[in-house]
Order: C-alpha cells, then sequence, then structure tokens
C-alpha cells in the first residue's frame, strides 16, 4: 500500500505539461508487448517457439532424408542400433530410418496436434464461457453445471473414450485433448467476465445507453481474454505432452510412416537398456517444446498483469 | 463511553514502564537528512524521500502533511524499518534514543518494534490478520515484549480493548477482524498498537478510510490516548483539517522533501510556502462562506522537477520565475517557532489567511 | 409519504422527481438452491426533487445508501417501488428501448475514474463511443454536420478542450494520465451527448487535494456553460456544500434532513446533520480549538434490520424517551421553525430551541482551549 507511494509518483524530470509531446498513446496491449520484449525468459521462450515452428514448417527442407524411409533396416540388429555417423548424425532408430529426419517431422506433427488440439479446446471453452458469463442467470448455472460435469471425469480418461470411440484417427487424438480442456477454458473465461462485469466501465457502458450484447462482447470479452491466451500457450505444452502420452498408451495415430515424438519414445521402450539414445532425443524434444511454451506463457501472464509479478 | 474507558486507561497504564524515564528537552527521535531510493530493474531510481530532517519531543504530536507521491508513508515506513530489503537504498540517520534505527541489528530493531515504537496504517482491514482473533492480536504483542503469563496477557488485552472504547471486550476478543466493524477494526488496530505502552506511535493515514463521525471518533481517542500515555505521536496525513486540530508542529512535504514546518498555530496563521498557500485556498472550507470561489493548483502532483534542479513545485506555482530554477534549495528559518521554509517567493507575512471571526 | 415532497416550494420546472423510491437488496442463503433471507433495505423511501440547472447535494456516510440511490434513479439498479420522473417520464417503469434511448439525457461520473474508464480504450474511442450509439445531438448536428466519424471525432475534440485537456491526449489511454486528468476524461463522455442531467458519484474523493478545486470548478463551469443538472453525492459535506444549492442528508436509506445549502450549513436542524458537520475537522487550529464537538456513539446499524421508530434513535445524543424508538418521523417542513425546508425529527423545534440538549454529557467534546 504505501511503496505505491513512491510508485505512484515517477518523478519525470521536466514534465511540466502532460500529458507531454506529440506521440501515440501506448494501448495496454502496446504496453504488455514492450514488458515482453524486456523480459528475457520470454525471449528464450519465444526464441524456442519460434524455432520450433520453423522446423515444423521447414521439415521438407531441414530433413536430411526423406520421412519414414525404412532403407538402412539392414543395419539395424535385435541387440543394436547404429548410432551417430557422418552419414546419420543422430544415428538410426530401431526402424531403420535416419533419427535426425523423424525428429524434424516429428515437430510438424506436434505442432499440428498442439495447435489444433487447443484451438478445439479454445473454441469449446470459450462459446461456453461467454454463455455462462455473458448471459449471466440460468444461463450461468446451467452451463457451469455441465462443465462441473465434463471437469469431474480425469482428462486422461475422456480422451483415451474418445479416442476409442473415434478409432485410431489422427483427428481423434485432437479431439480428445482439446474436449479435455474445454471445461477449463470455460471456467477460465467466465471467472474473468464475472470479475470485469463488476468494474465501473461496465455500468457506465451501461448508463450510456449500449446495448447489453455490445457491452459483453466489446468491453468484457477484450478485457477478460487476457488470462484465457496466457492458458492457451500454456495448454499448447501440456498437448504436446499429453500427444506423447496418448500414443504411448497406443492411441496415437495409426499410420507408422507418420513420425511423432510421442511414438518414437514408445518405441525406444524395449531398447531402453542398450540404447537409450532412442529415448532420449525425442524426449528432450518434447521438454524443450514445453519448456518453450511454458516460458513463453508465463512471461505472457506477467506482461499482460503487471501487477502479479509481486 | 468515556467514563467507563478513563476507569480502564488508568489501570492500564499502571503497569510499570521499564524503559528509561522520558526527558522532556531530550529528543525522543531525531530523523536527519534521510533519504530513500527505488531502484527498479530497467528504470531510473526513484528518490522517493530526499534529505527529510525533523525531530519528535517526548509526547508531542508532529503532523507529516503531503499528497501522493510526496514521501510521507515512505518516511513513516523508514521509521519503522519497515521497508522492503530489496531495491531500496536509505541515507541518513533516524535516532531513537541516540540510536540509529537505520544501522541497528534486525534482532534489536524488532525488540524496538511494538515495544517502543509503535504504527497503525490506514486500512486496518489488512494490517489485522483475518485468520487469527483480536483477542490473539493483541496478547501476542504482550506476549512477545512482557514476560507474562497467557491469563494475565488476556485480562490486560480486555482492558485494552475496552480502554479504546471497543463494547464488551470479553465477546470481542474471541472474535475475527471481518466481524468487527471498520471503526471498531481500527479501534482494535491503535489496542495492538498501544499494548506496550509505546513512547512513540506512528501513524499512516489512520482515519482515512474511515467516514467522518467515526473519525471524530477516533482521533478524538488517539488524543485522549496521547495525553493519558504520554505517548508521543507522528501523524501521517493528507487532511490538513485533521492537522490542524492535532499536530503540535508540522511538516508540509512535497516531491519528497519537506518544505514547510512550522507550530501549527502559526503555520494555517502564517502559510509561507506557496504550497502550503495553494492547498489552504484550494479546499472547500466550511468556515469560508459558500460562493467563494475555489483557487486551485494548477498540474498535478505528478509534475515535478528534480529538486537537485529547480524547486520541485515550480511548474505548479503561479508565482515562479528565473530564481527558482536554482538547484537545492535550502530550507530556511523564516518566522516565529522555529518556522522553516523552502521558497524563494514565500507568501508576504501580511496576508493573514486565517482572518475569521 | 409523498407530501413532503409536494409541499416543497419554490422553482417552477423539476427535471427530476423522486417520490418513494425503496431499493432492497435480497440477501440470499442456501447450499444448492439460494433462498431469500431478508432484505438490504438500501434506499427505504425517498423523495427528493431538482430543478432544472440547479445542483442537488447528497450527503451521508459509507451504507447510507446514496450511491445505490443515485444509481436507482438512472436505473443501473431496479427500484423495488416508487417512482423516478425524469422530465415527465417514469424511468422507474420505462421498458428497456425507451429507457436506453433516454439514457442520452442522463449521465454519470463516477468515483474511480481509472474503473470507470475500459482501459482498452483510447480516449478517442471512450468519448466517440456514445456518439456511435445515439448519434449527435440535434443542436451538435448543425454545428458538425450529420453522424460520421469525422463528425463524431469533432465533437470529442471540442468536448477534450472544454474539460481542459490537450488535443493529443486523444489517442492515448486511460492509464497514461493522473487521476485529475482520467476524471476530466471521465467528465468529457458525460457530457458528450449533451446531457440534462448529471449524476457525480463522489467526483473527486479519489482525487489528489490539491487538484480536487480543479474538478470541482470543472463542474461548476460546465453548469453554466451548458446548463446542466447536477445530482452531486459526496460523504465530503465541504465539498457538497460549495458546489449545491440545495442538500439532503441521508441516513440509512432515508433523508434525514433536505435544506438549501445556506440554511443547512448555518443552521443544522437534525441531530445527525448537526454531529456530522461539528465532526467535519477545519483546517484553521482556532477553530478547532474552539469548537464544540458531538460525538455519535457507535457505528451504522445495518440496512438489513433497521432500528425501529426514527433510525438514527440508537445512535442519537438527543434521543427523548418518547416517540424516538416507536414512531417514525416524516420529513416534513416545520414552518414555525424554518420555512422552506424539511426535517425527518421529533424534536428539531425543541432541539433548536435548546429545550432538548445532549442527553449523555460525555458525547460533548468540549473546547479544547481556555
Amino acid at each position: 500500500m504505501t511503496i505505491l507511494d513512491a510508485e505512484q509518483g515517477p518523478i519525470d524530470e521536466g514534465l511540466f505539461d502532460p500529458p507531454a509531446g506529440d506521440e501515440r498513446g501506448t494501448s495496454l496491449w502496446q504496453g504488455a508487448f514492450r514488458r515482453l520484449r524486456r523480459n528475457p525468459s520470454a525471449i528464450v521462450g519465444a526464441v524456442i517457439v519460434v524455432a520450433f515452428v520453423l522446423v515444423a514448417i521447414f521439415a521438407p527442407v531441414l530433413a536430411p532424408y526423406e520421412p519414414a524411409g525404412t532403407q538402412w533396416i539392414s543395419q539395424v540388429t535385435p541387440s543394436s542400433v547404429p548410432g551417430p555417423s557422418p552419414g546419420h548424425l543422430l544415428g538410426l532408430d530401431s526402424f531403420g530410418s535416419d533419427m535426425l529426419t523423424q525428429l524434424i517431422y516429428g515437430a510438424r506433427q506436434s505442432l499440428i496436434i498442439g495447435v489444433v488440439s487447443t484451438t478445439i479446446g479454445l473454441l469449446g471453452g470459450a462459446v461456453l464461457g461467454l454463455i455462462a458469463g455473458g448471459l449471466g442467470g440460468w444461463w450461468d448455472t446451467g452451463v457451469m453445471r455441465i462443465v462441473d460435469i465434463l471437469l469431474s471425469i480425469p482428462s486422461l480418461l475422456l480422451a483415451v473414450s474418445i479416442a476409442a470411440v473415434m478409432g485410431r484417427n489422427p483427428f481423434a487424438i485432437m479431439i480428445a485433448i482439446g474436449a479435455a480442456q474445454v471445461p477449463i477454458f470455460a471456467r477460465l473465461l467466465r471467472g474473468s467476465m464475472l470479475g470485469q462485469r463488476r468494474q465501473d466501465y461496465v455500468l457506465a457502458a451501461t448508463s450510456l445507453g449500449l446495448r447489453q450484447r455490445r457491452i459483453v462482447m466489446s468491453h468484457v470479452l477484450p478485457n477478460s481474454l487476457g488470462p484465457v491466451i496466457v492458458q492457451a500457450t500454456l495448454v499448447l505444452a501440456t498437448a504436446i505432452i499429453e500427444v506423447a502420452a496418448l500414443s504411448y498408451l497406443g492411441l496415437g495415430s495409426a499410420d507408422p510412416a507418420i513420425a511423432e515424438w510421442g511414438r518414437m519414445l514408445v518405441k525406444a521402450q524395449d531398447r531402453l537398456q542398450s540404447d537409450p539414445r532412442l529415448a532420449i532425443l525425442p524426449g528432450i524434444c518434447i521438454a524443450i517444446t514445453a519448456l518453450g511454451f511454458t516460458l513463453f506463457g508465463e512471461a505472457l501472464r506477467e506482461a499482460l498483469d503487471p501487477k502479479s509479478r509481486r | 463511553m468515556s467514563d467507563q474507558t478513563i476507569a480502564a486507561g488508568e489501570r492500564a497504564v499502571t503497569r510499570s514502564r521499564t524503559r528509561p524515564e522520558a526527558n522532556r528537552d531530550e529528543n525522543l527521535l531525531e530523523v536527519e537528512d534521510l533519504s530513500v531510493s527505488f531502484v527498479r530493474r530497467g528504470a531510473q531510481p526513484v528518490r522517493a524521500v530526499d534529505g527529510v530532517s525533523f525531530v519528535v519531543r517526548p509526547g508531542q504530536i508532529v503532523g507529516i502533511v503531503g499528497e501522493s507521491g510526496s514521501g510521507k508513508s515512505v518516511t513513516s515506513l523508514a521509521v519503522m524499518g519497515l521497508l522492503p530489503q530489496r531495491g531500496v537504498v536509505a541515507s541518513g540517520q533516524i535516532r531513537y534514543r541516540g540510536q540509529d534505527l537505520l544501522t541497528l541489528g534486525a534482532k534489536k530493531l524488532s525488540d524496538l518494534r511494538g515495544r517502543e515504537i509503535a504504527m497503525v496504517f490506514q486500512d486496518p482491514m489488512s494490517s489485522l490478520n483475518p485468520v487469527i482473533p483480536i483477542g490473539t492480536q493483541v496478547t501476542e504483542v504482550l506476549l512477545r515484549h512482557f514476560d507474562v503469563s497467557r491469563g494475565e496477557a488476556r485480562a490486560e488485552a480486555e482492558h485494552l480493548l475496552r480502554r479504546v472504547g471497543i463494547p464488551d471486550p470479553g465477546r470481542r476478543l474471541k472474535e475475527y477482524p471481518h466481524q468487527l466493524s471498520g471503526g471498531m477494526r481500527q479501534r482494535a488496530l491503535i489496542a495492538i498498537a498501544l499494548a506496550c505502552k509505546p513512547a512513540l506511535l506512528i501513524c499512516d493515514e489512520p482515519t482515512t478510510a474511515l467516514d467522518v463521525t467515526i473519525q471524530a471518533q477516533v482521533l478524538e481517542l488517539l488524543k485522549e490516548l496521547v495525553n493519558d500515555l504520554d505517548t508521543a505521536m507522528v501523524m501521517i496525513t493528507h487532511d490538513l483539517g485533521v492537522v490542524a486540530g492535532l499536530c503540535d508542529f508540522v511538516n508540509v512535504m512535497y516531491a519528497g522533501r519537506v518544505v514547510e514546518s512550522a507550530p501549527r498555530h502559526e503555520l494555517f496563521a502564517h502559510p509561507r510556502h506557496r504550497y502550503t498557500e495553494g492547498l489552504l485556498a484550494s479546499m472547500p472550507r466550511l468556515d469560508h462562506p459558500r460562493t467563494e470561489p475555489l483557487r486551485p493548483i494548477r498540474g498535478t502532483p505528478r509534475d515535478i522537477v528534480s529538486w537537485t534542479k529547480a524547486c520541485a513545485f515550480a511548474p505548479r506555482c503561479d508565482h515562479a520565475d528565473e530564481a527558482c530554477m536554482s538547484p537545492d534549495l535550502e530550507l530556511v528559518l523564516d518566522g516565529p517557532g522555529e518556522h522553516r521554509m523552502r521558497c524563494v517567493h514565500p507568501a508576504p507575512l501580511a496576508s493573514d489567511v486565517a482572518d475569521d471571526d | 409519504m409523498t407530501e413532503g415532497a409536494d409541499k416543497v416550494a419554490g422553482e417552477p420546472a423539476k427535471l427530476l422527481e423522486v417520490t418513494g423510491l425503496e431499493v432492497h437488496f435480497p440477501i440470499r442463503r442456501g447450499v444448492v438452491i439460494d433462498r431469500t433471507v431478508g432484505h438490504v433495505r438500501a434506499v427505504d423511501g425517498v423523495d427528493l426533487s431538482v430543478g432544472r440547472g440547479q445542483t442537488f447535494g447528497l450527503v451521508g456516510e459509507s451504507g447510507c445508501g446514496k450511491s445505490t440511490l443515485g444509481r436507482a434513479i438512472l436505473r443501473l439498479e431496479q427500484p423495488t417501488a416508487g417512482r423516478v420522473v425524469f422530465d415527465g417520464q417514469d424511468v422507474a417503469s420505462l421498458k428497456a428501448e425507451p429507457l436506453r434511448r433516454l439514457r442520452r439525457r442522463m449521465q454519470m461520473v463516477f468515483q474511480d475514474p481509472l474503473s470507470s474508464l475500459n482501459p482498452r480504450q483510447s480516449v478517442e474511442s471512450l468519448l466517440t463511443e456514445p456518439l456511435r450509439v445515439h448519434g449527435l445531438s440535434a443542436e451538435d448536428l448543425q454545428t458538425y454536420g450529420k453522424d460520421s466519424a469525422r463528425a463524431h471525432a469533432a465533437k470529442a475534440a471540442a468536448m477534450l478542450e472544454v474539460v481542459g485537456l490537450p488535443g493529443s491526449s486523444m489517442s492515448r489511454y486511460p492509464h497514461e494520465f493522473s487521476g485529475g486528468q482520467r476524471q476530466r476524461v471521465g467528465i468529457a463522455r458525460a457530457i458528450v451527448l449533451n446531457p440534462d442531467l448529471v449524476i457525480a458519484d463522489e467526483p473527486v474523493s479519489a482525487l489528489d487535494v490539491s487538484v480536487q478545486a480543479q474538478v470541482i470548478n470543472l463542474l461548476e463551469d460546465l453548469q453554466k456553460l451548458l446548463g446542466l443538472t447536477y445530482l452531486v453525492i459526496a460523504h465530503d459535506l465541504a465539498v457538497v456544500r460549495h458546489i449545491s444549492d440545495t442538500v439532503g442528508v441521508m441516513y440509512l436509506g432515508r433523508l434525514a434532513e433536505v435544506a438549501s445549502s445556506d440554511d443547512l450549513y448555518e443552521r443544522p436542524l437534525h441531530p445527525y446533520t448537526i454531529a456530522l458537520m461539528s465532526a467535519i475537522p477545519i483546517p484553521d487550529p482556532e477553530i478547532e480549538d474552539a469548537r464544540e464537538r458531538i460525538l455519535l456513539p457507535g457505528d451504522l446499524p445495518s440496512p438489513a434490520n433497521p432500528p425501529s421508530g426514527c433510525r438514527f434513535h440508537t445512535r442519537c445524543p438527543f434521543r427523548q424517551p418518547t416517540r424516538c424508538h416507536d414512531e417514525e418521523p416524516e420529513l416534513r417542513e416545520i414552518p414555525d421553525l424554518a420555512a422552506g425546508r424539511q426535517v425527518a425529527c421529533h424534536w428539531a423545534s425543541e432541539i433548536a430551541s435548546g429545550a432538548v440538549g445532549v442527553a449523555e454529557p460525555e458525547l460533548l467534546v468540549e473546547p479544547t482551549s481556555s
């Protein structure tokens, strides 16, 4: 409370005529971007995320070989897989494909699954949250009870059931992961909107004669999005890990030609003793990517809400 | 209420004081050239308090008046040793009975805090622990600083609550802060602060969060307690009205420095610094004709220049000229009763602002 | 209840007439299904009227219902009972769409300018939004031409100048201003539709002392310039007295006293007003030392369960053994005592004449100076 005393009155030298100068004002988004740029962990997170996205997009250019090429299968013996060599910088995998190529194409797969499943969760949750937080009353009670029921189902169980119903289809896994996130996004957006609705500016908008729909959509909603955006970046990280988990449980894509980090981990199981490299490399990829999204998400949280920092 | 409370108060003060008897001529607290800067990552350090000096004699009530950003609250936190450890640079001296609190060890400081120097904050809700009963919050201070049994501490806590005018203190002791009204919470906070009969009480905007009629109750209570216990008080406030009725000596702060200091009668009768004068002229007053126009100070407390370049108030002052642009103006003695001010063009003495019937 | 209001003599055109207004909030408790277990009577039967071009000041302490009353008049809270007649139309019973269109004529200035301005809107967007919703007023159409983004921006720029902000503020955002400047933005937004009535809820209490006077003066200047009618709600009696023609003192959901500003401060009649006035610190040590102060014992009773009889009797220093605790006093004019003002106290005449004094002497704080 009292430290504010010092912070509220920054001693701006020579600020005779505020607001001084002709420069344009800084909106909250611009201000958040500035804070983000000054935060080292945001930079690190952003570098990892950008690198990951670039690798995923330019996989065909970066990868030394075609994906899922099993032309070196003859070199793989039941007891050993060839390690790094000049031709294969990271060695081969247990199917006789080039490890580096598989990892690069795996990034692509992880990105698609992460983005699509997060989008499913975000959109589904946003719609429910908007109905609950925007309409209020019985709508709110009804929607939130449904969300409570969804929340009470363990997310992995939900994902497994959806994948089981839809079969081993690449979309199943995305829908499964996304659906598990719907109640979380819904709660978050609703809570954030309810908090904003108590602000005086909503009352001011009503007193100005704005229509309820406009107040919700163009005043309450934009101010409530911050925590949702942060959550989305964090969910991207967990989605990538969950894909790995579901693949590990054998629910991933059925097509062995599609490289995917989670399945690479699974396949490495039986050779963990002799060739730990097979598990460690995709593991590192998953960890670093998740770390990148998490760092960036946390930094975004701080940037959007500078007060949360202390 | 007062019959009862005064009787209880007499009982409460009978507990013998273990600290040295106050010497009337000796200064209890001497703040000398206190500066506090906040250092933040990637930003210029902000000097919140800049060379502040004042003294408090035993039993005296000293007021520190200022607006947001004037450094008044930071000054009080510095005296209490409650500034955050990180990102703060403090210099100068805060001598309490000759000991410099700024260099005193944490252990010794915490022995002094609560026992000899106590503080009352603005917001009684956030300064009371919400999950601990009021009674425990009072007794824990007593148990910390005195060699008393739990039973004795409890009895004393009950006396204290009664003393500050909380009805039915036996029951209130078991209650939690949220069960009390704002005024009652502030009384409870005062009871905690006065539990050890401190020699110095620091009040940071103690009545700002309260309604006028409750404010009157609390101010009356503080006056009474300070009188009975012979406690000295530093009163930090933005309200010149509160200062006028309470303080013996007043320091007016602006942008981290004291711009004027005087005994209260002298200050309100002859405000010399243009900021003090401007504040008084800008307030709507019940004792002035209703139609008298308000003469606001222009700009905002954020429009300041660095004291190292000019008078910080110059951008808002109607009397500012080239002469005000000299660096580090002195706080000069000018007028009776140690009336000091830091102004190049002070208000002439002839203008008698307090010219009322 | 309505007789009192009708008796207010004087000005011909009343822009706002409130009669018997009540706002009760249900107190709900329950595990699965909420049950209503009682009501908070935030506003409990208020009559007041404001003449065109006049300023009505509403004072009272926190919890007295003054803010709720202001919001109920604008129907930002739904009144439980009573009428709010604004220029001939009953706002309290108006349907949604006509109410929405009427809103352009009654605006509000909020206490905390930071929370009442959407942090993501630039000043330009804040000021033009009401115009986008309602369009320019008839006289503005002549000045600025027909509704267009350019005309709206021109009107917004004019308002910005009226409230004393530089044109460069247009592209800035609320967090970039100081408290006083933000309040100017809030005021500019309130007047951009050329309203008739502006309700200002604690317009200066969040501001620094040195800035308060600027905003008070601005409100007064705008009233002269635009012929506005004000309802100013504040806890600071000095501010209310300065700005208002008529002042209503509120206690626990009801008006205790209504009088012209000068009369009220010269001679408060209701014991609550008397105590309230004596509690206000005055920045003059001579006066502070010489004045007699009446302390009110205890705290505000709960508005969920107001005391029987006179609501103030539990804290009243002048309480009498009869009537006070079992008979609710009407807000009425006492012609023998003071014409043209109303007070809700059984003993107002006796208190004024000195026949009834402070019952408990310890509530009286004698002057400190001899």
